[in-house]
């Protein structure tokens, strides 16, 4: 069997199918439609690793619709995902196009929701629990009986996801249900739960949406703390564009699901396309 | 539990009636006692027969709060399948002379496979489709026990004897403190399996299937394990039922059964577990052992059933949370503060 | 090959009448599904008390049947109302699942109180038409059938009419496809509700009368009615009001035919697991388009 990935006379556009020392994400001339409407076209950036990436956009530009195909929610027309997957020794690049949704995470790739996706009867701690899901390997029998693997199972990841509540500041609540608890606090619920999951890229979906100005202050220090204490790449999208500004290394700009600019905060301010973009978003 | 910390007391010995374990079995024991008051006379010996009926109902329902209550998925195929695992379970003892635990082995195993194939059609049928589409499984089943004669006896039913466990023959009483025995340990199973990881995943999927998925959960490995394991504890509940009721009839098995223990469920309370015990306890003995004992309403035939409905309706009016939230939203301070107390005092009083 | 055709022929009239009886249910299921959002699992078991009310009046004061059952429409009206004013109206906040359990206590209220009024020994009630039947092409179909066939589609012409072409039709079509916008639009929406309860039980009512002369009037009488007329939803899909009908009719001939030519013993089973391989195919029915969920 040729790998048809190798043999560049099949597939010239996917020549570069690896990812450059330095980068932890490659999207390349990613391509997905709705029904003739064109959400990303033709879309290509990379992440390096360590980089607090920005995704912008004037609204409908597509950006969640990218982070969905990168996580495999969507299934993308044309184009490829490369991400380097795993820790140390088992590190390797996959291709994420045609993965199964649920195997993304144990990748090392997780994500947030722009609307909190927490259960709302569980508590917060089991909530974060959750996020530790792939890593238990007890039996469904071990864990309704109870036997020792499952108990050990048990009590190490509560301990795990408390420390990834108290790291977050809001270990005080971990026992009550996340139903009626403050928007905030759900939000920092969902980030503690992409923390259980040993990370290697986290893509967050308007973080500080909903937020108010203290907690979008409050974000942007705890995502370069979340950076360095649990040594990841951020891909982010983001409305708020003084967070956005602020906390990124490299930002790229989509508009109508194409690529604009891939540069620096400071360049793509200056950056013409990119002004015209929001701007027309501005007068319609 | 937590709240105990605030008490030094509590904090240096907390309370052993904390431990969900030492209340299920105390409620065995209970459960268990009761043959001794129908065997003094306090009782009468026909209520046996109906808390019978509710222990064994109460396991169906237990599968069914798992399914619904827990993974989020409907069915109305309960029905189908303990008539299936009552017949296999008859016809397992009686026409192959199979042992009473190769029986319920097989009467638990076979109803379950059917019920893999009912989780991988969840994929793609959803919400109401899917529970009609169980509840035509549940037909084909109740069509097939009309039906097929040499194995289920047709519409004649199928008649079986007491169980005979381990060379010791079993008998009315004994074969209740079977089923009290079995519900307990279903009970106690439940409580560890939904509070552990697996039992997350499925929150986690009737929650948010989004966030299921992109935490690891694979849906349909998990839709698999939800119906498995009700149509396992459907089919449980329907060998339990032949054993003590000793037979088994096709019109017994028909959707209305399965409208009951959904009913059992949600008046009980989704996710509760003595909950779905008590909502069990509300649609099948309370019309004959609450409401037949009424004055004048009492003897009137068919007048119980009513109430039970209306009470069901009323339930569902004014306490959608079922019974277990409005005990919750009730007495949640007064709760904490009793277990203080006893803490404290040392003396030890039961819920 | 005449002999063939004839055969053919009867069985296909008499899945047409089973197929009136099972879509007119069906047209009450899907009635109340789309204005209340509940899943009419009482249809039958309100059938069943209201033919019971028919019986009981033609056997206790010996009216013609025609003036019974109208009686029976009358109590149908009557219980539908009590229904909708006493329980459905109260239940705006209670979850939907929740609500699906108000029409389970509404079956055992109605298994009760069947028994309580009209006693526990099982009926019987004639057919409209005693005697007589048409010759066709070598198949025989007693005058009473198609009384039956036509009633069923004549009935659900005028429903359907009045769905589509009035202005009472568009007060419920709107209710269905969105109840609280319509209200904001002003539609009395609690008179379309009401309405429809009403509806359902007089079609209810009627499809009981229909089959009550196969067999007698026990609280189990609908009980196939019933079971067929939610497959019939599913079959043609929740989404329409005709969808549900075609199902309904599909499930009446298929039935027959296969009894009739592959198993006496296994037909019924048959059709029920055709059911359930179409609907894995179509998850939303014959009618009815797929959702597409945003994450």
């Amino acid at each position: 069997m040729v790998d048809p990935l190798m043999d560049l006379s099949l597939a010239p556009e996917t020549a570069t199918h690896s990812l450059a020392r330095e980068e932890a994400l490659r999207v390349e001339r990613l391509s997905i439609s709705f029904g003739g409407l064109r959400a990303v076209d033709d879309l290509s950036f990379a992440v390096r690793k360590k980089e607090i990436f920005g995704l912008i956009g004037p609204n409908g530009a597509g950006k969640t619709t990218v982070f969905n195909c990168i996580t495999q929610f969507y299934r993308p027309d044309e184009g490829n995902v490369f991400f380097r997957a795993g820790k140390g020794r088992a590190e390797r690049v996959v291709n994420l196009v045609g993965q199964p949704v649920h195997s993304i995470i144990g990748l090392g790739l997780v994500r947030t929701f722009q609307n909190v996706e927490i259960i709302q009867e569980l508590s917060l701690l089991e909530n974060v629990l959750i996020g530790a899901h792939i890593d238990f390997k007890a039996t469904a029998f071990e864990q309704a009986f109870k036997l020792p693997r499952a108990l050990r199972e048990e009590r190490s990841f509560r301990k795990k996801a408390e420390e990834a509540l108290a790291f977050l500041g809001i270990a005080g609540r971990r026992d009550l249900p996340a139903g009626g608890q403050p928007y905030g606090v759900l939000k920092k619920v969902e980030l503690a739960r992409t923390l259980m999951a040993n990370p290697r890229l986290i893509i967050l979906d308007e973080p500080a949406a909903g937020l108010n100005d203290s907690e979008t202050q409050e974000l942007s220090s705890t995502i370069y703390q979340i950076r360095d204490v649990y040594d990841c790449t951020i891909l982010l999208v983001e409305h708020d564009m003084h967070l956005v500004m602020g906390v990124c290394d490299r930002i790229c700009a989509i508009s109508f699901g194409k690529f604009l600019a891939c540069d620096a905060p400071e360049e793509i301010k200056r950056n013409k396309l990119v002004q015209e973009a929001y701007l027309g978003e501005e007068e319609v | 539990m937590n709240e105990m910390n605030e008490s030094p007391l509590a904090s240096l010995k907390p309370s052993p009636w904390s431990s969900p374990y030492l209340r299920f079995v105390l409620f065995g024991l209970l459960a268990a006692s009761l043959p001794l008051l129908s065997g003094s006379g306090l009782m009468k010996s026909s209520t046996l027969n109906y808390i019978g009926n509710v222990l064994v109902y109460a396991v169906a329902a237990l599968g069914l709060n798992l399914l619904l209550g827990y993974a989020g998925l409907i069915s109305l195929g309960t029905a189908g399948f303990m008539g299936l695992g009552s017949y296999i379970a008859a016809y397992a003892v009686k026409d192959m002379g199979l042992s009473f635990w190769a029986a319920l082995t097989a009467a638990v195993l076979i109803p379950t496979l059917i019920g893999l194939l009912i989780g991988l059609i969840s994929l793609r049928i959803e919400g109401i489709y899917l529970a009609i589409a169980t509840l035509c499984v549940s037909e084909i089943l109740l069509k097939s026990f009309e039906q097929a004669d040499s194995i289920t006896g047709g519409m004649q039913g199928k008649s079986v004897s007491y169980p005979v466990i381990f060379g010791h023959t079993f008998n009315r009483s004994s074969t209740y403190i079977l089923l009290v025995v079995a519900l307990t340990l279903v009970m106690i199973l439940t409580h560890n399996f939904v509070s552990g990881q697996k039992g997350r995943a499925l929150h986690a999927m009737r929650g948010s299937e989004v966030a299921a998925q992109a935490m690891g959960v694979n849906l349909l490995q998990y839709r698999l394990i939800a119906f498995s394991l009700a149509t396992a504890y459907a089919a449980l509940s329907g060998a339990l039922y032949v054993f003590f009721i000793k037979f088994s009839y096709p019109s017994v098995w028909n959707l209305n059964l399965s409208l009951y223990v959904l009913a059992a469920v949600v008046i009980g309370g989704l996710r509760s577990i003595y909950g779905t015990i008590i909502g069990t306890f509300v649609v099948w003995a309370v019309p004959d052992l609450v409401l037949k004992k009424l004055p004048v309403v009492g003897g009137i035939n068919g007048l119980p059933y009513i109430f039970n409905g209306i009470l069901i309706i009323l339930v569902v009016m004014f306490a959608p949370q079922g019974i277990s939230g409005l005990w919750q939203a009730k007495f949640p301070l007064k709760r904490k503060k009793k277990e203080k107390e006893e803490a404290i005092s040392g003396k030890k009083e039961d819920e | 090959m005449n002999n063939e055709l004839g055969t053919v022929l009867q069985l296909f009239m008499r899945s047409l009448e089973t197929g009136s009886v099972y879509s007119l249910a069906a047209l009450g299921v899907i009635i109340v599904y789309r204005t209340s959002n509940i899943v009419h699992f009482a249809q039958g078991s309100l059938g069943m008390f209201n033919t019971f009310v028919v019986t009981y009046v033609f056997l206790s004061f010996r009216l013609p049947l025609w003036a019974s059952t109208l009686c029976g429409v009358a109590a149908a009206v009557g219980t539908g109302f009590l229904v909708d004013f006493l329980i459905i109206r109260h239940t705006k906040k209670v979850s939907p699942l929740a609500k699906q359990i108000i029409s389970l206590g509404l079956i055992r209220v109605l298994l009760g109180l069947a028994p309580l009024l009209f006693g526990v020994d099982p009926l019987s009630l004639p057919r409209f038409l005693r005697s007589g039947d048409f010759n066709l092409g070598g198949a025989s179909i007693s005058h009473n059938a198609v009384l039956n066939i036509s009633l069923g589609l004549v009935l659900m012409g005028v429903l359907f009419y009045v769905l589509q072409r009035t202005k009472m039709g568009l007060a419920v079509r709107t209710t269905a496809s969105n109840e609280p916008v319509a209200r904001l639009m002003g539609v009395p929406t609690r008179r379309v509700t009401l309405a429809a309860w009403a509806l359902a039980g007089v079609l209810g009512c009627l499809s009981g009368v229909m089959i009550a002369p196969t067999t007698t009037v026990t609280t189990s009488l609908m009980d196939a009615v019933q079971v067929n007329a939610l497959f019939g939803c599913v079959l043609g899909g929740f989404q329409t009001f005709y969808g549900p009908v075609l199902g309904a009719y599909i499930i009446g001939v298929g039935r027959n035919f296969l009894v009739y030519y592959v198993s006496s013993i296994w037909g019924e089973q048959i059709m029920y697991l055709l059911i359930l391989i179409f609907l894995i195919f179509r998850p939303n029915g014959l009618i009815g388009k797929k959702f597409v969920k945003k994450v």
